[in-house]
């Protein structure tokens, strides 16, 4: 994994097809290890969590994948309205932490701050969610759960439901799928599609996609349903929220004419859009989903820190 | 409004109507000592209608040029020495500008952490316009 020791990972536009195919070539190594060598991979290093923002998920995520390859890990993770760097600036605080890690992933509330991140530092700059922007490790993971549940991603029609305009999760994984010949569907609330500049890349890509009113019969045709959370402070008024919530609702009776195989992910922490009673069926793929996000980010680790697998 | 004819200096044409005033604030203060003719708003046979600024002895360096392209993309600017035009120049925009455009995003970092240059990405679009695109925070700015 050459090429990767000492990347910067800050948007999946950065790698190329058949890079993001090595990243999943070697998730599904690590996959098949034994967990005690798995363990062995990353001996000695440590990983800095640098959250700015609180997702306790993703940092989660990141520190399991590091103790599963052995390392070590050290970070802060800021509460909503407190401070812990309070007045320092965002050169400062990466230059520093960088002395005392090998490698940083971090989620910051302001978009391109990953990016600007990774000109201060020298050790690999993880970008973990920079404000509405970008998502790569949910993306390469998210990917990767594709790829395992489908066996494919050419061809596939993927359906996306829920707030997409301010889904950072959603942005990057659409100019992924672009790239793979997915055929996407967008159904958003109204004033809650993606944005423009996410829409401009599409067509510059050439992507296959539709924007939609959302029915339940929209289903029909679809191989994955991946569904964002609703929040209530994104919609222009209360009335419009409850009068919009329960149409976006995914249980077993908006199942009704879906594909059997139908694959449903989720990035998780869900609200009320997914039903539990939705959690049993074998198309809920959102936990199957986390545990592959898990893989990727032990990959995604292992590849920046230029460990043999 | 008539325009006078300058001896040394230069004239910018071809303003996209009421960008004058912006253009204006471009040079340093030291103009308002010279002697400066503006017109806003000139019907033009191609543009419908224009701003046009004369200025008397003064340079424009390529920096300067480049931000009044930015400004108004169909400027022309020919620069006057001995009451003749020496030289017109059609200024071009590189396809990438630092330092120049503030970033109209207010969650983009560089204005969180203003040490940073900002950095843009320039295209046309189809439309004829330029795109701004951040290329920390990938917003357009218009
Ligand atoms: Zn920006």
């Amino acid at each position: 994994m050459g090429s990767f020791a000492g990347r910067h990972i800050i948007d999946t536009a950065d790698l190329s097809t058949s890079e993001i195919m090595e990243l999943v070539e070697l998730a599904n190594r690590i996959q098949a290890m034994p967990r005690e060598d798995a363990n062995q991979l990353a001996t000695g290093k440590i990983l800095a969590t640098l959250f700015w923002e609180p997702s306790t998920r993703t940092r989660l995520s990141f520190e399991s994948a590091m103790f599963r390859l052995g390392g070590n890990v050290l970070g802060f993770s800021e509460a909503a309205n407190s401070s812990v760097s309070k007045g320092e600036t965002l050169a400062d605080t990466i230059q520093t932490v960088a002395l005392y890690s090998d490698i940083i992933a971090m989620r910051h509330p302001f978009e391109g701050s990953a990016l600007a991140a990774s000109t201060f530092s020298r050790v690999p700059i993880i970008n973990g969610g920079d404000g509405a922007h970008l998502h790569p490790t949910q993306t390469l993971g998210d990917t990767y759960t594709l790829l395992c549940e489908k066996g494919r991603l050419e061809g596939l029609q993927v359906g996306f439901l829920g707030d997409l305009l301010f889904g950072r999760t959603v942005h990057t994984f659409v100019r992924l799928l672009a790239r793979f010949g997915v055929k996407m569907h967008f159904f958003a609330p109204e004033g809650l599609n993606i944005p423009q500049y996410v829409r401009d890349s599409l067509i510059d890509l050439g992507a296959d996609f539709v924007e939609r009113e959302w029915t339940t019969s929209c289903i029909d045709g679809l191989d994955v349903l991946y569904v964002t959370r609703l929040q209530k402070e994104r919609f222009f008024s209360e009335e419009e929220y409850l009068r919009k919530k329960n149409s976006y609702i995914i249980n077993r009776e908006a199942l009704a004419n879906a594909k059997d195989d139908l694959l449903i992910l989720h990035p998780l922490p869900r609200n009320e859009e997914i039903s539990t009673d939705v959690d049993k069926l074998p198309n809920a793929g959102y936990f199957r989903q986390a545990e592959f996000g898990l893989k990727m980010r032990m990959a995604i680790i292992a590849a920046t820190l230029g460990v043999e697998v | 409004m008539r325009i006078e004819r300058i001896h040394n200096g230069i004239v910018l044409d071809h303003i996209k109507a009421g960008v004058g005033i912006e253009i204006l604030k471009l040079f340093p203060t030291e103009i308002l000592r010279t002697k400066i003719d503006y017109a806003s708003y000139v019907e033009s046979p191609s543009m419908t209608t224009k701003d046009i600024i004369k200025i008397e002895n003064i340079d424009v360096n390529p920096e300067t040029l480049m931000k009044l392209a930015l400004l108004s993309p169909s400027i022309t600017i020919s620069i006057i020495r001995n009451g003749q035009v020496q030289e017109k120049i059609t200024p071009e925009i590189p396809p990438v500008v630092e330092g120049v455009i503030t970033c109209t995003n207010p969650k983009c970092v560089t204005l969180r952490e203003n040490y940073l240059i900002s950095r843009f990405r320039v295209a046309w679009s189809e439309a004829g316009k330029i795109r701004k695109q951040c290329a920390y925070c990938e917003h357009i700015t218009k």
